[in-house]
């Protein structure tokens, strides 16, 4: 089996409270994984882990390592760009940078590349492709200089994908992509996932048991910061080992 | 519904473009009124011994006092972009200038205008006026008119530089500041992600999308000073002078640049605020 994260003994603490205890996980490459949990368990944390956005959130300490693609990315000579480059990220809310939805499939190649380096007709056929890929070309291609933040909250998501894809990331971690959707805006992002699914590795965070039954291959349940069952979805679902599990996928938590 | 709203906002434009003329006329008509005014002065105190020109040493003034708050204001969005984007919110030094900055700017501004002006005036009975400028008080010689600026290096000059200082910074500190927290954090969060440094964040996202603002703090700030000054000048006038004289003419002048810039920071803003107008992303 091919891994794109292997986590070995994480611990992490926002100040002295510990946030993530002990966790040991697999993240299988080509794949969507879920996670699921109740509230502050820890699922956020566990994966902003994975491209180091943690660091940013001020008095946080981590512990253990974190292998993604091979490399732990707690060495010191891994450059954070990089990292973020190869690991894409996408937020429970639409985040469109307020600028043209052109400038936004760009933004990310042009924070590493060179000033100027991108050729008028590069820029073109990268936005193209961009969008091609998340269905949204059709729909967009005559308002590419319009405000990203004027879209429909659904164009917005997919555009949030889409923005990670000029820089060839191997992961893509979401946090709760559909929360901000409606019935639709979910199933079209769950489609796009399924079908990106064999280039990309997608971790997702979600609150709706459907969805990750419905996406995902495998399956990390978490409660208190720690991570008490991963396997392949429908089983986890059907038969979970522990009773912690089997009360939260039968919903007795709140 | 979008083409409604799209008119409603076209009309709202209209609305504040021409009101915003309207009060440029208000502003500039007592300016004009001045310029007009001393230029006659010129003239007839031409044989009077009088500087030629005196709308020069008033433009001078003017432009040295807003030299002097431009560079306060600088330093103050340096501090604010120090504290704001490179201190931890709990960092001492951050917590020691806020609360500097929130006592400073919790006094209003016409106690530094009574402080300048006890210092400035100290000397009962004679209009010294900021100190440099020698009034043409009871002699009414106007050949000591001399223009405030920076050449002129008496400890006065610096002083009322300090209540500049003192004056406009926690100013623009304070509304800087709010400006960059303004910057919506998925903003941030989503040029982070994309693996952007922090300089680069700032300079791709933030700056722009907090320029115009931050430009707002500044004319405001400056057009409150200048409103105290001005109030300064007044008080003095009046009770020194007998009458309106050069010193009103001075009065009106900053008076009227004070509330110009009041209502260019006041366009800024609305400006800003329907550039970032957006339903589905209410500014916070
Ligand atoms: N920046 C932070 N500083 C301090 N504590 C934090 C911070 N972020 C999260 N926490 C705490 O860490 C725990 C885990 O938070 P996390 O956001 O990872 O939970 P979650 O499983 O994603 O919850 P939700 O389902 O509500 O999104 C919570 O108890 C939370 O209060
Ligand atoms: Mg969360």
């Amino acid at each position: 089996m091919n891994y794109s994260i292997e986590a070995e003994n994480l611990n992490l603490w926002y100040g002295d409270f510990q946030a993530l205890i002990d966790v040991n996980v697999k993240i299988p490459h080509g794949q969507i994984t879920s996670l699921i949990g109740p509230s502050g368990c820890g699922k956020s944390t566990l994966l902003r882990c994975f491209n180091r956005v943690n660091e940013r959130y001020g008095n946080v300490t981590t512990e253990g390592k974190i292998e993604v693609l091979g490399k732990n990315i707690y060495d010191t000579d891994v450059s954070l760009p990089e990292l973020r480059k190869a690991v894409g990220m996408v937020f429970q809310r639409p985040n469109p940078l307020p600028i043209s939805v052109y400038e936004n499939i760009l933004f990310g190649l042009r924070i590493h590349s060179p000033m100027r380096s991108i050729t008028k007709a590069d820029a073109d056929a990268i936005v193209e492709e961009a969008l091609k890929s998340v269905f949204l070309w059709t729909d967009l291609k005559d308002k590419l200089k319009a405000r990203a933040t004027s879209l429909q909250l659904e164009q917005q998501q997919k555009l949030c994908i889409a923005r990670l894809l000029p820089l060839k990331p191997k992961i893509i971690l979401m946090d709760e992509p559909c929360s901000a959707l409606d019935a639709k805006g979910t199933r079209a992002v769950e489609e796009l996932m399924e079908i990106l699914a064999g280039t990309y590795t997608f971790v997702i965070v979600t609150h709706n048991m459907a969805q990750a039954r419905r996406v995902s291959k495998e399956c990390i349940f978490m409660f208190l910061g720690e991570l008490i069952e991963h396997r392949e979805t429908q089983s986890l679902f059907t038969d979970p080992q522990h009773e912690k599990t089997s009360d939260y996928v039968h919903m007795r938590y709140g | 519904m979008n083409a409604m709203m799209t008119c409603a906002l076209r009309k709202q434009k209209l609305v504040s473009q021409r009101s915003t003329f309207i009060i440029l006329g208000i502003v500039g008509i007592p300016i004009w009124n001045v310029l007009q005014e001393t230029s006659a002065a010129d003239t007839e105190a031409a044989s009077a011994a009088m500087p030629l020109n005196m709308l020069s040493p008033l433009l001078d003034d003017l432009y040295t006092l807003l030299s002097i708050s431009f560079v306060a204001i600088l330093f103050g969005i340096a501090w604010a972009f120090y504290l704001e984007e490179w201190l931890p919110q709990t960092h001492w030094v951050r917590r020691f200038i806020e609360s500097v900055v929130a006592i400073l700017g919790g006094i209003p501004s016409i106690f530094y205008g009574i402080l300048a002006t006890g210092v400035f005036f100290s000397d009962a009975g004679t209009l010294k006026t900021i100190g440099v400028v020698r009034g043409p008080q009871d002699t009414g010689d106007m050949s000591a008119l001399e223009p405030l600026s920076f050449q002129q290096e008496t400890p006065v000059f610096y002083i009322l530089v300090l209540t500049f200082i003192l004056m406009v910074m926690p100013l623009t500190i304070k509304t800087a500041q709010a400006a960059l927290r303004s910057v919506a954090t998925p903003i941030r969060e989503a040029a982070y992600a994309l693996g952007a440094s922090h300089w680069q964040v700032l300079k791709k996202q933030v700056i722009p999308i907090a320029l115009t603002r931050i430009l707002a703090t500044g004319c405001r700030a400056m057009s409150s000073a200048l409103a105290t000054v001005a109030l300064i000048f007044g008080i003095y006038t009046w009770q020194y002078t007998n009458g309106p004289g050069e010193m009103s003419n001075r009065f009106v002048l900053f008076l009227g640049s004070a509330l110009f810039l009041s209502i260019f920071s006041s366009v800024l803003i609305k400006l800003d605020a329907s550039a970032s107008a957006d339903p589905t992303h209410p500014t916070r």
